[in-house]
């Protein structure tokens, strides 16, 4: 089975993205000003911590809440999209035109890029201008890498919780906002690797971010890309994201078979 | 000449629960289609797999000839579905939400297209309005400029009446019947409604569990219910109006003392009628009762088995 790609009717994804984003209070809420809100208070903490501690070490935790916003943003961004339209009981209405799922789910990853890369850079320019944290120092192709293989960690994320939600209906809706927390603590994305104990550290060395968030630490000190890092949590990321992919293609063929596609909007 | 929509031996089963059961169908342009059942026929079931937001699990659907499994986007782009129960995106306007529909059709100028459609629908000053302030007439008068916005050849139309108001209904019962005519839609429509059934459909289908147990238009599925009734009020002695019409009509039934109604076949009530008026009484009203589509349908809703 042949499946055609619209660059038009992704085009028609995003622009309802763009029109659902300027009239919901809740997005503008739960995105731009949740971000300003984190950067604001970590930035605060990060202020004092360095007062009463080595500088780097607030800085770690200064950097570490500020590239989750990559991964909360994408992949709010990607779970929540099809929700607003279930919500509106709109979903099925956009599957019955020629629209694919495939194409959906571009769309909704060139949105979540678009949203990653808007509040990423105002929420590292605040903490540059207003904290003195130089996030920009790291190296722009340095910070892309982190920046890409932090959104593809998100997009896999997105990708499973949007799958759950397609095939179990919206009873389980509240894991679009909270699955991705578990990753938090699991990632080392506040602190370094070797202060987890060992059995947790394994874990953590199955997840992409772990890498990423140990990369940018050690750029903090040394800004070059890191590969011995980054090669690795490209690596997972790629399995990641196939598993990803494969995992939302079974769930949303069975969502179809079971006719829960069309019952989640009852 | 081939029919826009062919279905095959369509089935769908929820576990043990047989939900549509080997049903086929034709439609051709400009035809009406109804699909009719009690609540759990199939007949959702069926317009979701048609629209393919269901899998069948066996059985074909052929849109232009095409499998919808298989060139779905071709199919797609020339079909459409309107609904009372499926809504646009509640929190942005009618012009947006109409935007993006046309662009999902790939229209050309789809701003043009949209006014154009909204003029006929007389619905042009609500473009600016959140969809989900409108009411229940608005927004299927919406839903239906959303279901032409790609000039479709066959629209698919799940209740679009349900929870209108009579005037409303009838309103856009009468924008169906001239889009039929005017641009040779072929419509697949369900209802419970079954006067507007009578009044738009061509053919019907009747599912019950699943199957199809009649399918035929409305006047000859009526006419498959032998017997019609007609109530005669009378002045004069129940006891001679009795003895008129005894043993020779299906039934005979007095609910008041000067009320009289004789189940018949339909052929036969003008003698049922001759009768009374030779019993010696003085008829003052006569009130026939032909069967109706739902007579049928509840005939099947209550188990009567297969209409004849």
């Amino acid at each position: 089975m042949a499946v055609a790609v619209s660059v038009s009717r992704i085009a028609a994804v995003l622009l309802q993205e763009v029109y659902i984003t300027l009239r919901s209070v809740e997005v503008i809420v739960d995105l731009p000003v949740w971000s300003l809100v984190t950067v604001m208070v970590f930035g605060f903490v990060t202020l004092f911590l360095s007062r009463v501690m080595n500088p780097i070490f607030a800085q770690y935790l200064y950097m570490g809440t500020l590239l989750w916003e990559i991964i909360r943003v994408a992949q709010y961004s990607m779970s929540l999209s099809a929700l607003w339209n279930v919500w509106s009981r709109n979903l099925t209405n956009m599957f019955i035109t020629p629209l694919s799922m495939p194409e959906y789910i571009v769309a909704q990853m060139i949105s979540g890029a678009i949203k990653a890369v808007v509040l990423f850079g105002l929420v590292a320019l605040i903490a540059l201008f207003v904290f003195g944290l130089n996030l920009f120092a790291l190296g722009l192709p340095n910070l892309a890498l982190l920046f890409v293989n932090l959104l593809c960690f998100a997009y896999s994320i997105g990708l499973i919780i949007l799958g759950i939600i397609l095939r179990l209906g919206t009873r389980i809706q509240a894991l679009a906002w909270g699955l991705v927390l578990v990753f938090q603590p699991l990632t080392a994305a506040y602190y370094p690797l070797d202060v987890m104990p060992p059995a947790l550290q394994s874990v953590a060395r199955t997840l992409p971010p772990t890498y990423v968030f140990e990369a940018a630490r050690a750029s903090l000190s040394e800004p070059r890309v890191h590969w011995e890092f980054m090669a690795i949590a490209a690596v997972q990321n790629a399995l990641y994201f196939g598993l990803a992919v494969w995992f939302f293609a079974f769930m949303y063929r069975r969502s179809r078979q079971t006719g829960q596609f069309a019952r989640n909007e009852e | 000449m081939q029919p826009v929509l062919e279905v095959r031996d369509l089935t769908k089963a929820y576990g043990s629960f047989r939900a549509v059961d080997r049903v086929s169908f034709d439609l051709s342009k400009g035809q009406i289609l109804g699909l009719l059942g009690p609540n759990g026929a199939g007949k959702t079931t069926t317009i979701q797999m048609l629209v393919g937001i269901t899998l069948p699990d066996a059985g074909s659907i052929h849109y232009f000839g095409m499998d919808l499994r298989r060139h779905r986007e071709a199919c797609l782009e020339r079909v459409n579905f309107s609904s009372s129960y499926n809504m646009l995106q509640g929190r942005i306007s009618v012009w947006e939400n109409l935007v993006v529909f046309a662009r999902l059709y790939r229209v050309d100028k789809p701003e043009h297209k949209i006014r154009d459609l909204c003029g006929y629908f007389g619905i042009t000053h609500l473009l600016s309005q959140v969809f989900k302030v409108l009411s229940s007439g608005e927004r299927t008068r919406v839903n239906l400029v959303k279901a032409l916005l790609n000039d479709p050849e066959v629209v698919l139309m799940d209740e679009p009446t349900a929870s209108l108001d009579p005037d409303i209904a009838d309103r856009t019962l009468s924008l169906i019947e001239s889009l039929r005519q005017s641009r040779d839609l072929a419509i697949v429509y369900t209802s419970h409604e079954m006067d507007e059934v009578t009044r738009i459909c061509d053919e019907v289908i009747f599912l019950d569990h699943g199957r199809i147990v009649a399918q035929d238009t409305p006047a000859r599925l009526t006419k498959r219910i032998l017997h019609s009734q007609v109530r005669v009020r009378f002045e004069g002695q129940r006891g001679q109006v009795l003895r008129a019409l005894n043993g020779r009509f299906a039934a005979v039934a007095v609910p008041h003392e000067n009320v009289v109604v004789v189940t018949t076949e339909e052929h036969l009530i003008p003698q049922a009628i001759f009768d009374i008026s030779n019993a010696g009484v003085r008829i003052v009203d006569i009130d026939i009762e032909k069967p109706t589509l739902e007579d049928v349908f509840l005939q099947i809703a209550r188990g009567d088995g297969r209409v004849s």
